[in-house]
């Protein structure tokens, strides 16, 4: 049989004990292909001049996943060798030459990893087009199917995997090279290094550790940069620490309980995962690591996609949108005449902002929600401009009766108002609160409808008030195109520079553009970051778990002679399967988690909907992340359960 | 205490049958300790393994107290195992993640003991075996002859009926099997445990008050050392072994 054979025969072998990592493989490339589609996808890097520094944050994403994905194949190449490391001096002993071997061991998992990229490519195209898709509706663009084979992103891919690949083969190939039979024979019997031996020195780090995790993640929550970054530094002290002296932890507090050491089937749970910890701490503590960055990678996706979905909305409810300070009677006179000539207006309406007499709502929204003010004034409309204006937006119209008024707010402060009882006054006259509306109503920024909230009183009160601002609002025929919208803010620098007021100018085709780019830009990255990290941090664990098959079979097999019920076999595996692979994630969801939810709240006012929001995208997090994770759990477990436990 | 009654075992399928265990039979009385002789293939095992249940008979009826443990469900053996029977094996099976006195302890865990005096009890067992010192030590850290008397001392901590030990000595040096072997005769002696041991070295064989050879699944003799000394038995047992053909160079 000649070599290649013999190392075709192997990688057969190979892909189907290492199933998990094979498919793991197959979808980081696929992933991979996707994400420099995009890179390369001129149709869409042509749909707004913002997505052209989008190839720059893909690439250095991807940069970033190669390194993930270069430690998953390095260690998983590097494990492989120590488990087949008999086989290999086998090799050497019936005469084969270190050299040769060490080619038989490249060019397998050569063939391993040329296959998973092939499948990875074609795969990648499918999930290019679900990328595609997500993009073309962001940017309120019809998709239809286009089969599109991209040579650039598969130049770039096999570029990636050829880096990955041959680092970790030609590491493993040194190893073998310089390889003695007896270490190659003896080399799957070499556990990791318990790296803190002695057990005083165990529990201070356990204490100390703990002690930087707490530090670590207030640090972190404290939003200021150069505390977040101390902050994570510390997080990753805590990590490691944890992992490497929490296994000095558990017997100890075993010791000191023998009851309940030897209750129920504890003691081989406490047993496995003190003896896993011991072992492969290091590991742990950077998978530990690894979640960690996963679920706030995820977790900032998922809210930063939340407030550009709502700040999209609520930036401005009309096409366009100009505000202005200037109590200078022709001052959309510029714009007018730009936009008679260019932009085919559907309806269009010119209106005035009115301060109220006092702060009376403001301040009472200020002392019971998060909100910015910029007015020294409550902001007054009339009731005419807002009838005129529903009816433009195509909201259900709203009476306004004799000696009330009305509140408009954004949706976050719906509730809160609801609840105003008092009456306000204004020009003299006391007016009682008539209801709430909270529909997109552009008064998320300034020069808008109010800031956050306006009141809407009688025609004849407002216009006995000084005027705040003005405001011009046009509901065009079509999606205002970026060059118009270019041309409006050429207008008014120029206003700017001959001393006039600096006037708001908002289109909501730029609005949705810029979000979608943003969306584009920060949420896509942080989605691949995050679902490699959880694929490649659930694999190493289960494929530690997997080789262990033996071992379990030798304690099942033991335990079942010695007269153990093969229902409660079962119940220690599910045990020791749960507590494996519940320690790694337990420290990142203890960080991760108020992480996120301060990260929310640092949110501009109304940019999620209330805690509600935060904690329901926390929830949404915990779930895609522990979906994902299940789908190794149940793979591993399967898998093992049909091996180890003794035929029933 | 034990009654086995022309048990036999085949193994294989129609066309080719082995017959690994051919009409044997015997009987144990409380407090005996019996070692089975044999070349490799002889059958020593397989009736090791038919007696602990972890393998069944073809043929024939084993009674421990008077209990058939051919008719007992699947469900009970489990439970007959670790209340009735102590193993031994060649190869200590102990668990590496566990120490001594952990494994020692598991017998009673598995066999739902009170969990506060599992340490106790095992403390105990551990002192009489003088292993009491390397209780808190793992397998690893202790020598062959430390692992197999823990082996011992969990083969009878929940007060199992009958030792079955395969090849006790198997794995240890000489020195280490005597000891063993002593303290095998110990708890014999002054435990009232009653031992079936497997072996193939006459040495051993000698510590046993019987001694059953097999030869191709039968049983071919019985010797009973009744009040000769352990040398004079030992030469005993060579005499049958030379008889019983070609097993002479495994025992020297």
């Amino acid at each position: 049989m000649t070599l290649s054979k013999l190392s075709m025969r192997n990688a057969r072998r190979q892909a189907q004990d290492y199933l998990v990592y094979f498919v793991t493989i197959v979808m980081a490339a696929a992933l991979v292909y996707a994400f420099n589609g995009l890179v390369f996808s001129q149709e869409l890097l042509a749909l707004s001049s913002m997505m052209e520094a989008m190839p720059v944050v893909i690439v250095l994403a991807s940069i970033l996943v190669v390194c993930i994905i270069g430690w998953l194949v390095q260690y998983t190449t590097g494990f492989m060798l120590s488990r087949r490391s008999r086989e290999l001096g086998t090799y050497i002993l019936i005469g084969l030459e270190n050299r040769q071997v060490a080619r038989l061991f490249f060019l397998e998992n050569l063939a391993v990893g040329g296959v998973a990229l092939v499948l990875g490519t074609l795969a990648g195209n499918l999930l290019f087009q679900a990328l595609r898709a997500v993009t073309l509706s962001l940017f309120h663009v019809p998709y239809t199917f286009s089969f599109s084979f991209s040579l650039g992103a598969l130049g770039l891919t096999l570029l990636y995997f050829a880096l990955i690949y041959l680092f970790a083969l030609f590491r493993c190939r040194r190893r073998i090279h310089t390889m003695k039979i007896c270490d190659l024979i003896n080399f799957d019997r070499q556990n990791e290094d318990e790296v803190i031996k002695k057990g005083r020195s165990r529990k201070r780090t356990f204490v100390v550790s703990i002690v930087f995790g707490v530090l670590g993640t207030t640090l972190l929550l404290m939003g200021n940069l150069l505390t977040g970054l101390v902050g994570a530094a510390f997080i990753i002290v805590f990590l490691y620490g944890f992992f490497l002296s929490f296994s000095s932890g558990v017997p100890a507090y075993y010791e000191k309980r023998p009851g309940k050491k030897y209750s129920g089937c504890q003691l081989l749970i406490f047993r496995s995962l003190s003896a896993k910890l011991g072992t492969m701490g290091v590991v742990m503590a950077t998978i530990a690591l690894l979640f960690t960055a996963t679920l706030i990678s995820e977790g900032s996706g998922m809210l930063f996609n939340a407030m550009f979905e709502s700040r999209s909305g609520q930036t401005t409810c009309y096409d366009l949108f100009i505000g202005s300070g200037s109590q200078d009677e022709g001052r959309f006179d510029g714009y007018l005449e730009y936009i008679d000539a260019h932009i085919p207006v559907r309806e269009a309406r010119q209106y005035r902002i009115y301060q109220g007499e006092n702060l009376q709502l403001t301040e009472y929204v200020k002392a019971n929600a998060n909100v910015y003010t910029d007015y020294d004034y409550d902001t007054l409309m009339r009731a005419g401009d807002y009838a005129a204006l529903r009816a433009m937006l195509g909201y259900p119209a709203v009476t306004l009766e004799p000696g009330q008024y009305l509140i408009h707010c954004m949706s976050y402060l719906d509730g809160l108002l609801t609840g105003y009882d008092r009456p306000i006054t204004v020009a003299g006259q006391t007016l009682k609160p008539g209801g709430v509306r909270s529909e997109s109503f552009t008064q998320y920024l300034w020069d808008g409808n109010g800031r956050g909230f306006i009141l809407v009183v009688p025609d004849e009160l407002a216009e006995a008030r000084p005027v705040s601002h003005s405001i011009y609002a046009a509901m065009t025929q079509a999606p205002v195109p970026e060059a118009d919208y270019h041309a409006l803010r050429a207008i008014r620098d120029e206003q700017d520079t001959r001393g006039g007021w600096y006037d708001t100018i908002f289109s909501k085709a730029a609005v949705q553009a810029e979000q979608a780019s943003s969306y584009a830009m920060i949420v896509f990255p942080l989605y691949y970051l995050a679902l490699v990290l959880t694929m490649v941090s659930a694999t190493i664990l289960t494929i530690h778990q997997l080789s262990e098959a033996g071992r379990f079979r030798r304690q099942f097999g033991l335990l079942g002679k010695l007269g153990m019920e093969a229902r409660e076999m079962k119940r220690v595996l599910r045990r020791q399967f749960a507590i494996y692979y519940t320690m790694p994630a337990v420290p990142p969801l203890l960080i991760s988690v108020p992480f996120l939810a301060a990260l929310g709240g640092a949110f501009d006012p109304g940019s999620l909907s209330g805690p509600g929001q935060r904690w329901a995208i926390v929830g949404a997090t915990l779930g895609v992340f522990f979906f994902i994770y299940l789908i190794y759990i149940l793979m591993a477990y399967t898998s093992l359960k049909r091996s180890v436990l003794p035929a029933e | 205490m034990l009654h086995v009654q022309n048990i036999e075992k085949y193994y294989g399928s129609r066309n080719n049958v082995t017959k690994a265990l051919d009409r044997i039979s015997f009987t144990v009385e409380d407090g005996e300790f019996i070692a089975i002789m044999g070349a490799s293939g002889s059958g020593k095992t397989t009736l090791l393994n038919c007696i602990s249940t972890i393998d069944a008979v073809s043929a024939g009826s084993i009674l421990l107290d008077g209990e058939s443990i051919a008719e007992l469900p699947q469900s009970e053996l489990a439970r007959f195992r670790r209340e009735r029977l102590g193993f031994v094996f060649q190869d200590f099976n102990l668990l590496d993640t566990l120490t001594l006195e952990e494994n020692i302890g598991l017998a009673l865990t598995i066999n739902h003991a009170d969990s506060h005096t599992v340490q106790e009890k095992v403390r105990d067992v551990a002192r009489q075996l003088g292993i009491e010192g390397e209780l808190a030590k793992f397998p690893y850290q202790v020598s062959g002859g430390q692992k197999q008397r823990a082996a011992c001392a969990r083969a009878m901590v929940a007060g199992q009926s009958l030792i079955l030990a395969d090849e006790p000595t198997g794995a240890l040096d000489s020195k280490a099997s005597k000891n063993l072997l002593e303290i095998m005769t110990r708890m014999n002696r002054d435990m009232a445990a009653t031992i079936l041991m497997v072996t193939h070295d006459a040495y051993s064989a000698s510590y046993a008050s019987r001694v059953l050879f097999l030869k191709d699944g039968r049983l071919f003799n019985e010797l009973i050392r009744g009040g000769r000394t352990r040398p004079v038995f030992y030469h005993e047992i060579l005499d049958v072994l030379a008889l019983l053909g070609g097993d002479v160079s495994d025992v020297i």
